[in-house]
């Protein structure tokens, strides 16, 4: 289960280019039995998230990648309220059973660095607060670069996604191994 | 020459009380064009004055990343080749922004925008203070800001302001700023600050996300061809360009409209008058006759006496025309009085009579003299000398010379609708409308009095003769039928269009619509936003929060949906694309059902969808067919139970493309919308903005109310303008109708004479002239009505653009109207004949 944004959904790509749909291949070739739900929603912030969580999670969800927090930060939301949400998110997952890996988001440097300094510092405290695995940043290696985005700047090309995948894929992969080996 | 010359002066000397009505005409007709023209060009002026100032420049050429070299290299290049010299550039982001001092940490959101010196080419800084904007207010770190930035930080004028890591000083406050684009989305009020300090700040490092411009200054003739070259140039290129005339706004698509409009009301006016002319031709020929016939005697030929009356109605023309451009004058300077001066900031209109109005009103007003009398003044041709002797009516034959002219004339009216309409379509649809309604009046001419016929063997003598006055030969009927049918197709068309064209207006300025949006609102948030909004503004009604989901089409009826192509799913026009839907239980104000129902009756449990019209006609999709949606992580098959139309030009309530029946997603996870009416004082509108956001974090507010309070602001005006214009219009026409029709009594008041003199009461030729008059009003009111009905759709829906709603009350108050008018006219115009001793009128012929 990905719970995100319009990052996750896949703005402006074909649904199989997604990075979750490109999760689900590599679980398929790895051989793991999972399925991959891709919830994402564009212009979804944090608090969306939270309140869409039971409805997405069912009850059938193993892992939860949490990777929201884009759209809070591009609208400068203050960021209390964001750790608030993603906080809240865990804890319904753990609630639920389901693992959680919480994936970082940056807000833009037009921000400021007050801003975008704390913004950053939030992932790492939900994540250490929760004790969860976190991925510092979802586009790490993509953002900012003009090959892997498309036109608006923001949202990752087929080979952007290519890129995001792979990263997500290094924090899932122990994550799924572990789940697999309790089932 | 100079007899021809002298003629038409004696001549005059003599007729020109009874061309009184003529001159009339002409004034009316070519006083409203003159005023209307003029106003216009007024309002075009200030309008490209303002859509200047809206861009602050003539071109902006801009991108989200920094220019590079390539393209700044193409971009000089293009400058140099349309020499183009002035031109300064600007930066925009959104930032965050806190106060320096006091502990809170508050941080806001605004869109910081950086200029040169040179900005603004157009347009003028308002500054609160009242003080002139200079560049220098920005230079060493200078902030000016909106007032309801300082509302909800609790800041002033002087205080320091924290932007990227580093104090400025707010100079002063903004109240309208050039060059801002206006309606965009976005999340905090503008800031204006020195370019420099923007870029030195550090926050649009690589990743920072800006919007980069290059604002030209470019001639005029250059705007176009420059603005062309570049786009083309930079196609495949994240790279745009605009000019002052893109027409991104309902407002400047309004203005063109109302300007199309007030053309075409031009256009009518002079027809009409027109109409007046040629009725008044007709009636002076008929009583010229015997002088024709008597200059024929003494050896006057055809061509002589023809240039003779020509040179009459020209010098009449003139006159006429001159006197039109004398009331267009007093017109336009009292215009102010009735459009009333709009507050600074918005247009600023100078009324004056513009010199090419006035040679197009001395123009148009001598050729329509000249085309509407050109084919009655035909007949003298025919008249022989012999008429002294005996009388005999006048054959009225049709030969190719009259054919000929009539063509000429049809094609420069033709012409001169296009011209004067501005428009090929709008032209050519009056010229048709004013063909099929002449043609098909001729028609119903000789119906009517063939089908009246068996009545005139009536007992009833005023019926009798009514009928028998009709069918007679060298009868006023026809020329009745055309004057009024035409007269009453163009006021009736005029007053359709005027009706369609202001409902279209209304939508946009009611003061009730919503002037914030708020949005992503929890659905635990619903009641308290709400309760918020009803405790601060108890008097406006509550916003009405809208369910909205986001899902996307996985199928319909089988087919999957799987875009195949990049292009394909980024287009708007792709059914895979992700849509925002929402749920209901009836239709809002702005749509309409096409097929279906919304809802059912019975509900068995499957949930149900209604489409707008739009996707029906695209993919093909009917009522009954199963598509399959995919919303937030899970797959919904839903039975298309209905096809609706929405007004997308009303934006009241929203425009989905798919609604459900509700019952299906109660349970899911959505967030609200609401378009909201806030108060209108801007004090308690920031507090309620600061209260809503404070608690409430994640609803952001988009607030619209300036945008709309300009775009109500001009609307207001151009809708006063089509009022007046359309009463100017329904004025003069009944003016022209009255004289058309009173312009037929000389005949009557012979006929009146004799029947006097048999024994005739005068009620019974009271009513006589009343059901003789009486029907054709109506005849002539209905066949105008139908042909006005389809005027105004062709009008609207090709010209203006504009939806077309059928106003039966208007159309049968214009026949009722049309046919009591006639009767009373005539009754009136006949009643000094009533009333005389026959003797007088027997003598004086």
């Amino acid at each position: 289960m990905v719970l995100g944004d319009s990052l996750t959904f896949g703005l402006g790509l074909p649904s199989d280019e997604s990075y979750p749909a490109i999760l689900q291949r590599k679980l398929d070739q790895a051989g793991y039995r999972y399925e991959v739900v891709n919830a994402g929603v564009s212009g979804e912030t944090s608090a969306g998230g939270l309140r869409r969580l039971d409805w997405a999670l069912g009850n059938d969800a193993r892992i939860l990648i949490l990777a929201l927090g884009g759209n809070d930060g591009l609208r400068g939301i203050p960021v209390e309220s964001m750790k608030a949400n993603l906080s809240a998110i865990i804890d319904g997952a753990k609630r639920r059973g389901a693992a959680v890996l919480l994936a970082g988001m940056e807000a833009p440097p037009n921000l400021g660095n007050a801003y975008t300094g704390e913004f950053r510092g939030a992932f790492r405290e939900v994540a250490q607060q929760q004790a969860v695995p976190l991925l510092p940043f979802l586009l790490q290696g993509v953002a900012g670069v003009a090959s892997l985005n498309q036109g608006d700047r923001i949202h990752p090309n087929r080979e952007g996604a290519r890129l995001v995948a792979e990263h997500v894929w290094r924090s899932l992969e122990p994550i799924v191994r572990e789940d697999a080996a309790r089932r | 020459m100079v007899f021809v010359a002298k003629m038409a002066l004696r001549e005059l000397r003599a007729s020109w009380k009874r061309l009184l009505f003529f001159f009339a005409c002409i004034a009316i007709g070519v006083a409203s064009i003159v005023s209307l023209r003029s106003l216009t060009q007024n309002v075009r002026v200030a309008i490209t004055g303002q859509a200047k100032a809206l861009t602050a420049a003539d071109i902006v050429i801009s991108s989200n990343r920094p220019f590079s070299s390539d393209a700044l290299a193409k971009i000089e290049q293009r400058l140099r080749e349309y020499s183009v010299t002035e031109r300064t550039n600007a930066v925009q982001t959104d930032t965050m922004v806190r106060p320096a001092t006091g502990g809170r940490a508050v941080a806001r959101m605004v869109e910081v925008r950086g200029v040169e010196p040179a900005f603004p080419f157009y347009g003028t800084v308002v500054l609160q203070s009242g003080g002139t904007y200079a560049h220098a207010l920005l230079q060493n770190r200078g902030l000016l800001v909106r007032p309801e930035l300082l509302a909800q930080l609790g800041l002033k004028v002087g205080d320091a302001l924290i932007l990227g890591g580093a104090p400025y000083t707010i100079r002063d406050v903004v109240l309208v700023e050039p060059g801002r684009r206006l309606g965009g989305f976005s999340f905090g009020p503008p800031v204006l600050m020195d370019r420099a300090d923007l870029l030195k700040s550090g926050l649009l490092s690589t990743f920072g996300r800006g919007r980069y411009e290059i604002m030209l200054r470019v001639p005029e003739r250059s705007v176009a061809p420059l603005l062309g070259r570049l786009r083309r140039d930079f196609r495949d290129f994240p790279v745009g360009a605009r000019s002052y005339r893109t027409n991104e706004d309902n407002l400047s698509e309004d203005l063109m409209r109302a300007e199309n409009y007030l053309s075409l009301i031009g256009l009518v006016i002079v027809v009409l008058g027109g109409i007046g002319v040629s009725s008044v031709i007709r009636v002076f020929v008929q009583q010229k006759l015997k002088a024709v016939a008597v200059l024929k005697c003494v050896g006057g030929t055809n061509p002589q006496i023809l240039a003779i009356y020509l040179a009459q109605v020209i010098a009449l023309g003139l006159a006429g025309s001159a006197v039109g451009v004398g009331l267009a004058g007093v017109v336009v300077a009292w215009a102010p009085a009735f459009v009333g001066n709009l507050p600074p900031g918005t247009v600023e209109i100078q009324y004056e009579l513009t010199a090419a109005a006035v040679l197009q009103g001395l123009g148009i007003g001598v050729l329509v003299s000249l085309l509407f009398s050109l084919v009655p003044l035909l007949q003298v041709r025919h008249v022989k000398p012999s008429l002294l002797l005996r009388e005999t009516s006048v054959a009225r034959r049709r030969d190719w010379l009259e054919i000929a002219v009539i063509a000429l004339v049809v094609s420069a009216l033709a012409g001169l609708a296009i011209w004067q309409a501005a428009s090929m379509r709008v032209g050519l649809a009056v010229t048709a409308g004013f063909i099929g309604v002449t043609i098909v009046l001729h028609l119903t001419g000789r119906l009517l009095v063939r089908t009246v016929r068996p009545l005139a063997r009536s007992r009833w003598f005023p019926l009798r003769h009514a009928v028998l006055r009709v069918g007679r030969p060298g009868n006023q009927t026809r020329a009745i039928l055309l004057a009024v049918g035409l007269g009453s197709f163009f006021m009736i068309g005029v007053r359709l269009l005027q009706t369609n064209l202001l409902d279209s207006f209304n939508v946009q300025v009611r003061e009730d619509g919503p002037d914030m949006f708020l949005i992503d609102i929890q659905q635990d948030q619903v009641d308290g936003v709400v309760a918020l909004f009803t405790s601060t503004t108890p008097s406006l009604p509550p916003p009405r929060p809208i369910p909205v989901l986001r899902a996307r089409v996985a199928g319909v009826r089988g087919r999957e949906v799987n875009m195949e192509s990049y292009q394909e799913v980024r287009g708007r026009g792709s059914l895979g694309r992700e849509y925002v839907i929402t749920y209901r239980p009836t239709l809002e104000d702005n749509e309409t059902l096409v097929e279906g129902d919304f809802w059912s009756a019975t509900n068995d449990g499957q949930p149900q969808v209604s489409i707008e019209v739009g996707i029906h006609e695209r993919f093909r999709i009917m009522v009954g067919d199963i598509m399959r949606f995919e919303v937030v992580g899970r797959t919904i098959e839903a039975r298309v139970a209905s096809i609706r139309r929405v007004n997308w030009r009303d934006p009241r309530r929203g425009g989905f493309m798919f609604v459900f029946r509700p019952g299906t997603f109660e349970q899911a996870p959505h967030a609200y919308i609401a378009p909201a009416k806030g108060p209108d004082d801007p004090s308690v509108r920031g507090r309620l903005q600061h209260d809503l956001v404070a608690r409430y974090p994640n609803v952001s507010v988009i607030d619209v109310s300036e945008i709309l309070e300009t775009v109500r602001k001009v609307v207001r005006g151009v809708t006063l303008a089509i009022s007046v214009v359309g009463a100017i219009v329904l004025f003069s026409g009944i003016l022209i109708l009255v004289g058309s029709v009173s312009m037929t009594k000389f005949q009557k008041v012979y006929e009146a004479a004799i029947f006097k003199t048999l024994g005739a009461s005068t009620r019974s030729i009271a009513g006589m002239i009343v059901l003789e008059y009486g029907a054709l009003g109506l005849l002539a009111g209905a066949v105008g009505s139908i042909g006005a009905l389809a005027l105004s759709w062709t009008v609207s829906r090709f010209a203006l653009d504009i939806p077309w709603e059928p106003s039966p009350i208007v159309n049968l108050a214009g026949i009722a109207i049309t046919g009591m008018l006639v009767c009373g006219i005539g009754v009136t115009s006949s009643l000094d004949v009533l009333r005389r001793k026959p003797l007088a009128t027997l003598r004086a012929e």
